[in-house]
């Protein structure tokens, strides 16, 4: 009899591999598949106009952190790489600051609206989410830009004699990113405090806590899981972010993202696009892996 | 080891019993670190119109035993047949029993009437058969009113009566119920049992009860099989289980009992000696030497000192309302309880802190094993 | 008012960032809105009220074929990958732990994960060749692509909806003579609805917004609508543009909305 359930359960692996079939063919064909091949391409040999030549060549890898001198062959540190991974790391953190500190006051409110309302709140903040990143990304573009609003009402009203520069800077991509990715930070952060027993807060006051206090040492410990997660969530999109630092940088402040299309285009050198690729993506992976761990082990404390 | 003696007494008064559910080695276990050991092969017969109940505390199998009847899992080895006709190549929709989910499983998206139909409609049965059957059951389980409203919008206890049509609406041979009042309150529950008990003598099917309420067992079944661990501890009627417990588990499950510790004086195991030296004469004990008596509260009684089998001093007495209950700390150290009816005429000889006697008919006390 | 209650939930300043915030967030897409209504070609100066750029927008040829590809690509997209995402999302919901479990919701989950750059870089390198091996340079690869990264967003609600769903209840269908098919098409699917038409509804609409993969993939002359857009804000930009988005948005927004509702409905 035991052959019995043996056959059954074959059958329903069959069953259930047959009914996974499609979904991974795919996904393999234009998901997984395509990230080896990119893996493969960035051991390969740039072509002349694109492409690549099929021989293989460690150059690519090379190349993401180290040149050597156009001159004199001598090696170097890779400082136009460099200095963009750079920035992207300082913007993607600041980004992810600026969304804390707004993002968390804001989560905050929704979480301590009465029950029937936060629904309503919460819609507020998942609509612009859901929404067209490039045209959010343009809505702002249109309030900082020179003959942009701000500057046009700074101007109208005798403010300032010339517009100021907001676009084309750090500061404008920042600006750009903070508005599209804060929606990711305040989902969890709101999942996190809507969870969180109140009663704790009021035993706070009633050991002479002040609010302050209570903040720092009973809700922020609490929620520090969504807090993790909100972070990570904001961090990961922008230091991978294209869209933005293209609308908002104008091909003046390049970011990750930008230096990988570069090599598709101007620069001709898919190999190191790929190798670039590949980089942003294990960057990516090891903030994820951290945040999984974290969340793990939060859990398992939790339980 | 009581199964073997009960089965040839059902064959001794000549009558015609069929077995409807008949389950031999039956085996499951689950794969894991460890293995776990859900059912460890039991044997079981159950009879065409009986009201069999398969009672035990949550994890002793009897859910999976009617998982296993119903098909929704595969037993790890041994057979299970259905009026002799094996039951385990068929999957649960080619099998002739039903269920009464302990959730009630009714279909959300349904009426009561779609949902009592659904069975006959799956077997494929004209409109006009189905309508029929439909009005037939809504009368049985008095629903008729409710044909139209959606299962969300009626009570428990009328979703319990939904459940209850929808699975006899196919006329099933085996009706199987899982715990299926234990979601109602106090007072419904007992309703429903005796319409319970009820639908089943009219109907004339098998019902295999699966609960952990050893009261609704006894009020319902004609024969409880009582399981822990995985295995059947004893099987009998009602009376039988409650009286005669088979062992110290069943006596303990079933019902309150005294366990008083004893030992055989006479080679035949008919004498028995209390720790108090007194010596009593029972039927018959399992084995020689060290035993166990079971005394239910009900049977005993107080007396002096000098008149009972056991004396100690009162403790607690607890007020019940129907009942009083008296808690006696025994020379020997154990605690035993009496319970005493409460009426107009019973007073109460004796006060916290007296010299008592305890008294029991032999007759009613059960030797088991130690 | 003489007794006022100490409020434990307060926080000082905490409201005060919260309306900030909120108004940060609508600020500039109202705006946009606004000037998409601005009978002067400024996008700042407001001149006064005008159909004036929705009118040109839809005179304009290039606009009506990327929108009409967009809608080809969302229609397709979300129509196979909510498909595959439905038969995915039954074989792996409500199952024991099963071999290559990890793998799988891996491969489901990666066009969450790896960073958007990423994979339109994978797809432009891929598709590259298959277009040099093949010739064939159509609205496949856009389909395709759009497809697999559908393919989470309409697996999640499906999955959920599934979870939700009680499992007696396929049971008690078969103690009642249903075959599997029979149970699944009378009690699974109906209850199911729900989250495929939810997960079909955010397929498209991610599909309808993506730019960077269709950047990369897109053949010469095969501009959906956001690449369009994207082309544009090098040039000049007039009130058009604001024009082409404020329609776009509310797409999008009503299927927010809808989608919001359909997920409390009955759940």
């Amino acid at each position: 009899m035991s052959d019995l359930s043996q056959v059954l359960e074959r059958k329903a692996t069959r069953r259930r591999w047959l009914l996974l079939t499609p979904a991974l063919v795919i996904l393999v064909f234009a998901a997984s598949g395509p990230l080896l091949i990119t893996l493969v391409y960035s051991f390969l040999t740039p072509g002349d106009y694109g492409g690549v030549v099929w021989t293989f060549s460690g150059e690519a890898w090379f190349n993401v952190v180290f040149q050597r001198d156009i001159f004199d062959e001598t090696l170097g540190w890779s400082d136009a790489h460099l200095s963009i991974f750079w920035r992207s790391i300082k913007l993607s953190l600041m980004t992810t600051l600026a969304c804390l500190i707004f993002g968390f006051p804001t989560a905050y409110f929704i979480a301590t609206r009465p029950k029937k309302q936060r629904d309503f709140w919460m819609l507020l903040i998942i609509i612009p989410f859901w929404t067209n990143l490039l045209i959010r990304t343009f809505a702002v573009l249109e309030l900082i830009r020179n003959e942009g609003t701000i500057n046009t009402i700074l101007l109208g009203i005798g403010v300032i004699d010339e517009p100021i520069q907001m676009l084309f800077t750090e500061f404008s991509i920042i600006l750009g990113m903070f508005y599209v990715y804060l929606p990711l930070m305040v989902l969890p952060v709101y999942a996190s405090l809507e969870r969180l027993d109140f009663n704790l807060v009021e035993a706070g006051y009633d050991l002479y806590a002040t609010r302050l206090r209570v903040l720092r040492r009973v809700i922020l410990p609490l929620v520090k899981p969504g807090v993790i997660a909100g972070s990570i969530l904001v961090f990961v999109p922008s230091l991978g972010a294209y869209v933005t630092p293209r609308v908002m940088g104008g091909g003046n402040q390049l970011m990750i993202g930008n230096l990988i299309e570069l090599q598709f285009g101007q620069g001709r050198n898919w190999p190191l696009g790929a190798a670039l690729s590949i980089t942003l993506l294990a960057i990516v992976m090891v903030a994820l892996l951290a945040y999984v761990r974290a969340a793990g082990n939060e859990e398992v404390r939790h339980g | 080891m009581r199964l073997l003696p009960r089965r040839a007494s059902l064959s001794i008064g000549g009558w015609c019993v069929t077995t409807a559910i008949s389950a031999r080695n039956l085996r499951k276990t689950y794969p894991g670190q460890p293995p776990v050991h859900a059912l460890g092969g039991i044997d079981l017969d159950i009879l065409d119109n009986e009201f069999f109940t398969l009672l035990g505390p949550s994890g002793c199998g009897k859910t999976t035993i009617l998982r296993l009847i119903a098909g929704f899992e595969h037993p790890t080895s041994g057979t299970l047949e259905m009026f002799g006709t094996s039951l385990l190549d068929a999957p649960p929709h080619k099998r002739q029993i039903n269920t009464v989910f302990q959730n009630y499983a009714l279909f959300p998206h349904m009426t009561v009437a779609q949902n009592i139909g659904f069975g006959l409609e799956m077997l494929g049965r004209p409109r006009a058969e189905i309508n029929a059957a439909v009005e037939e059951m809504m009368a049985l389980v008095q629903m008729t009113q409710m044909a139209d409203r959606q299962t969300s919008q009626i009570s428990g206890g009328q979703q319990q009566r939904v459940a209850l049509a929808r699975a006899l609406a196919p006329k099933p041979k085996v009706l199987l119920l899982d715990e299926p009042l234990s979601a109602l309150d106090f007072k419904l529950r007992k309703a429903m049992q005796l319409e319970l008990k009820r639908l089943q003598t009219e109907t004339g099917i098998t019902f295999i009860f699966v609960t952990h309420d050893q009261e609704e067992a006894l009020t319902m079944s004609d024969r409880i099989a009582v399981m822990s661990d995985g295995a059947i501890r004893q099987i009998g009627g009602p009376r039988d289980i409650y009286d005669h417990p088979s062992d110290r588990f069943v006596a303990d499950f079933i019902g309150d009992t005294n366990f008083l510790s004893a030992e055989t004086v006479s080679a035949d195991g008919t004498t028995i000696r209390l720790s108090s030296g007194k010596e009593i004469t029972v039927s018959g004990a399992p084995v020689q030497g060290k035993v166990s008596l079971a005394v239910r509260p009900e049977y005993a009684r107080l007396t002096t000192e000098e008149a009972g089998l056991l004396s100690g001093t009162l403790g607690e007495v607890v007020y019940f309302g129907t009942d009083t209950h008296f808690h006696v700390a025994l020379d020997d150290g154990t605690a035993f309880v009496l319970r005493q009816q409460n009426g107009p005429d019973v007073t109460v000889a004796f006060a916290t802190g007296d010299r008592v006697g305890v008294h029991f008919p032999p007759a009613t006390a059960q030797v088991l094993r130690d | 008012m003489a007794d006022r209650a100490f409020d434990i939930r307060k926080q000082t300043g905490f409201t005060g960032i919260a309306i900030a915030c909120f108004v940060m967030l609508y600020m500039p897409i109202i705006l946009l809105v606004v000037y998409s209504f601005n009978a002067g070609t400024s996008i700042a100066i407001w001149e006064g009220f005008s159909w004036r750029w929705y009118t040109s927008a839809w005179a304009n040829e290039q606009v009506q074929e990327a929108t009409f590809r967009s809608l080809v690509i969302a229609v397709w997209a979300s129509g196979i990958s909510t498909t595959v995402a439905v038969l995915a999302a039954l074989a792996t919901t409500r199952t024991r732990k099963f071999k290559g479990q990890t793998t799988v919701f891996a491969m489901i989950n990666q066009p969450l994960m790896v960073p958007e750059i990423v994979t339109a870089v994978a797809l432009l390198i891929f598709f590259a060749m298959i277009k040099v091996a093949t010739g064939y340079t159509g609205l496949f690869y856009l389909i395709i692509a759009h497809s697999a990264f559908c393919i989470p967003f309409a697996y999640l609600p499906i999955r959920a909806r599934l979870q939700g769903m009680d499992l007696t209840l396929e049971q008690a269908a078969a103690d009642l003579y249903a075959t599997p098919f029979q149970a699944f098409r009378r009690i699974t699917l109906p209850q199911l609805w729900p989250g495929i038409l939810a997960g079909a509804m955010l397929a498209f609409v991610i599909s309808l917004d993506d730019v960077v993969i269709t950047e990369f993939v897109k053949s010469a002359g095969q501009d959906t609508l956001p690449t369009y857009m994207l082309g544009q804000l090098r040039r000049v930009v007039t009130p058009e543009i604001n024009a082409i988005s404020t329609a776009l948005l509310g797409i999008s927004v009503t299927m927010v909305i809808a989608f919001t509702l359909l997920s409390k409905f009955r759940n």
